[in-house]
């Protein structure tokens, strides 16, 4: 253990003796966080975009949409339905209400029916919206169940609901959405940070091959068990002083609520230390030099990064996408973090840790297996 | 005493045999020179011998332990000098034999010490705290000699030590191996410099296609050829020069002409001087220089291998 000790040390001093590989580590994911700072940034209140289409045209469909205009914190703009899908991918809506014909005709029937939202942006944005449509829609369909089918009485009622005060009573809570947005973001940088310096680390393995230190290594007592051993160590504890300064500055420096104790945050983020070791260590078995090995690196981080949704919600993707996406490590990560941002407990995303232990132990044995068909040292003498 | 026995070696990369049946025995206080042009077998020999490659065949021994069942006993008593530069760039040059002396288990004060005294040996006491980035070609060799020397080894092996560098560095790493020696060290010394081998080597073995062919002192070896001799014939002008009357010598076995030097080879007990002088006074030749050769280790080589070292 002496000796794993020594090379982990020397590891830790060659690897920060280099100020650019010391930035790579810690500044970029601190970058990270400014950067979602930037994009989820600005006040508290943020302004729910909603568009609407109304195929109705009725009063009451233009009564409704007259309600949600006056809800406050929302900009309601009438779009046309071959708009909705482009307007809502583009971010510039963050849903859309459709009303369908017949809209009216169905309140006035009993059975409110045709009113559709869209959105990318899930339960956080449709909920707000729906929770106060489906009051208003209910408070219509009473008067027409009160009407018996009569339409005068049911106008009538209708028009006196219009005219009547009634009395409200306001209470104000936390929209944790869109620091939930901010973390998510985050946390998303850090992770392919944490990939790229895996990726770093894992990557001296074939360099001291090349510089042929290696070789020199392996004719002293130590032999390549223990080497690649005090790389994955080394590999991990730098990952997780990325985690905790990450951490740190989220909490402390940017005041970003994590909506989860950090305690869970850390845990899951280290669950992510692993796999990001294992896959780097088996993409560098089978690189042949370190230059192949960072481009081979290069080419699974950043679109998997960007298939699992690490820098946009992966929802805007298309379905297959978004299943291709399960096969990949960060959408698990991602998936975690958002169920326990919405208050589930950690013994209840069992099944999301499970996956990712999964995924780095078929990392770690690929990278086992392929190390020990080729470590052979005449392959770099 | 043995520092090193190895007994009917052989390492098959599948069915080629890079080292076949080699049995050789190095004594403490040896400078062994190990020779063989590339492919011959050396570095994979060498690579056994230091733990880096196992053997198909045979026994090796360092320090009469088998090292196959005690390769870590056998690994701390001996020094590797690689024939590339090992060294890293990021650490000074303290830490970087600091880093691989530590390897071998030493720590504090020791440490300290043997680091000190490893920068002394090879003449980089005051580049301590320097990056090898700075450092000349020959600085860097002569640092890693000393990543190989702090741990004071019984056994050191230098595999190409003077490899591209200047004949100052050279000539200090040459005396710095000398001093080794003295000091106790047992060292394994392979190079293309022929002079080199034969200035400092105190036995050679020759290892050619996997095997060794020749094994002994440098005299032992040149005895093996003294059955020919080289004369070397300058001359102002090679125009009139007719190699086919001049093979017909008797005794005369090859002749070369490089630039303006006529190389015979010829059996040693023909006195044939006199018949090779008189041919070229009746060409109309005019001799400059006339020079017999004493057979050299580049000599015995070419003899025994049918190559130069450097081919």
């Amino acid at each position: 253990m002496k000796d794993v000790i020594w090379l982990i040390k020397n590891l830790f001093k060659v690897t920060f003796k280099d100020k650019k590989k010391l930035f790579f580590t810690v500044g970029l994911p601190i970058i990270g966080i400014l950067v979602s700072i930037l994009i989820y940034g600005g006040s508290n209140t943020s302004t729910l975009h909603v568009g609407i289409v109304n195929h109705d045209h009725s009063m009451i469909s233009s009564n409704t949409v007259k309600f949600i205009k006056g809800l406050d914190h929302v900009q309601v703009k009438e779009i046309k339905a071959a708009d909705v899908e482009d307007k809502v991918s583009s971010g510039q809506l963050d849903c859309v209400v459709t009303f369908d014909k017949g809209y009216t005709q169905s309140i006035q029937n009993g059975h409110p029916d045709h009113v559709n939202i869209v959105s990318i942006k899930g339960a956080t944005v449709t909920g707000f919206v729906k929770s106060y449509l489906n009051q208003y829609i209910d408070n219509i369909n009473d008067l027409s169940l009160a009407g018996k089918g009569d339409q005068e009485t049911f106008h009538r009622l209708y028009t006196d609901y219009q005219q009547a005060p009634f009395k409200m009573t306001t209470g104000t809570l936390n929209d944790t959405s869109k620091n939930n947005d901010m973390t998510y973001q985050a946390i998303g940088f850090l992770l392919m940070f944490m990939l790229i310096a895996a990726g770093n680390l894992s990557s001296m393995i074939t360099q001291e091959k090349e510089g042929r230190t290696y070789f020199r290594l392996l004719s002293t007592p130590i032999d390549s068990k223990k080497y690649v051993l005090s790389n994955i160590i080394t590999n991990l504890l730098i990952m997780i002083g990325q985690i905790i300064v990450t951490l740190i500055f989220m909490t402390k420096v940017f005041h970003i609520q994590l909506s989860m104790p950090v305690w869970e945050m850390f845990v899951t983020l280290i669950l992510f230390a692993l796999v990001a070791v294992g896959l780097s260590l088996a993409v560098i078995a089978f690189a042949t030099s370190s230059a192949a090995g960072n481009a081979m690196l290069n080419l699974i981080v950043t679109p998997s990064c960007l298939l699992s949704g690490c820098f946009f919600p992966s929802g805007i993707m298309p379905e297959t996408v978004q299943k291709i996406a399960h096969f990949l490590p960060q959408t698990w990560l991602l998936d975690t973090i958002d169920k326990l941002q919405q208050g589930q407990h950690f013994s209840q995303v069992y099944l999301n840790i499970f996956i990712l232990l999964a995924f780095a132990c078929a990392f770690f044995l690929i990278a086992v297996y392929k190390f020990g068909r080729n470590n052979n040292v005449n392959n770099f003498i | 005493m043995k520092v090193l026995e190895m007994k009917h070696l052989t390492r098959k990369f599948g069915d080629f045999i890079a080292v076949d049946n080699v049995t050789l025995a190095i004594d403490e206080g040896e400078i062994f020179g190990f020779l063989g042009t590339n492919g011959a077998g050396k570095s994979t020999t060498i690579n056994m011998i230091a733990g880096l490659l196992h053997h198909t065949k045979g026994e090796i021994r360092i320090l009469g332990k088998d090292v196959t069942k005690n390769k870590k006993f056998a690994k701390s008593h001996i020094g590797m000098v690689p024939q590339d530069i090992a060294i890293y760039e990021d650490l000074t040059a303290y830490e970087n034999i600091q880093f691989f002396a530590g390897l071998y288990g030493l720590r504090g004060q020791k440490l300290k010490e043997q680091v000190e005294e490893a920068l002394k040996f090879v003449g980089l006491s005051d580049k301590a705290k320097s990056f090898p980035k700075t450092f000349s070609g020959g600085m860097k060799r002569r640092l890693n000699i000393a990543c190989a020397i702090a741990h004071r080894p019984k056994l050191i092996i230098m595999d190409e030590p003077t490899v591209g560098i200047d004949p100052q560095s050279r000539n200090y790493i040459l005396s710095s191996v000398r001093k080794l020696n003295e000091m106790g060290c047992t060292i394994i010394y392979t190079s293309h410099y022929m002079e080199e081998v034969e200035e400092i080597c105190s036995r050679i073995a020759i290892i050619d296609h996997g095997k060794i062919i020749a094994e002994g002192t440098k005299e032992q070896l040149k005895a093996i050829i003294t059955n020919t001799k080289d004369i070397w014939i300058g001359i102002n002008s090679t125009d009139t020069l007719d190699l086919s009357q001049l093979k017909l010598i008797n005794g005369v076995k090859e002749v070369k002409v490089e630039e303006d030097v006529i190389k015979i080879n010829s059996s040693a007990d023909v006195n044939n001087l006199n018949t090779i002088i008189q041919y070229f006074i009746a060409a109309g030749i005019e001799i400059r220089t006339v020079e017999e050769q004493a057979p050299n280790l580049d000599t015995v080589f070419l003899t025994l291998t049918g190559r130069n070292l450097r081919d």
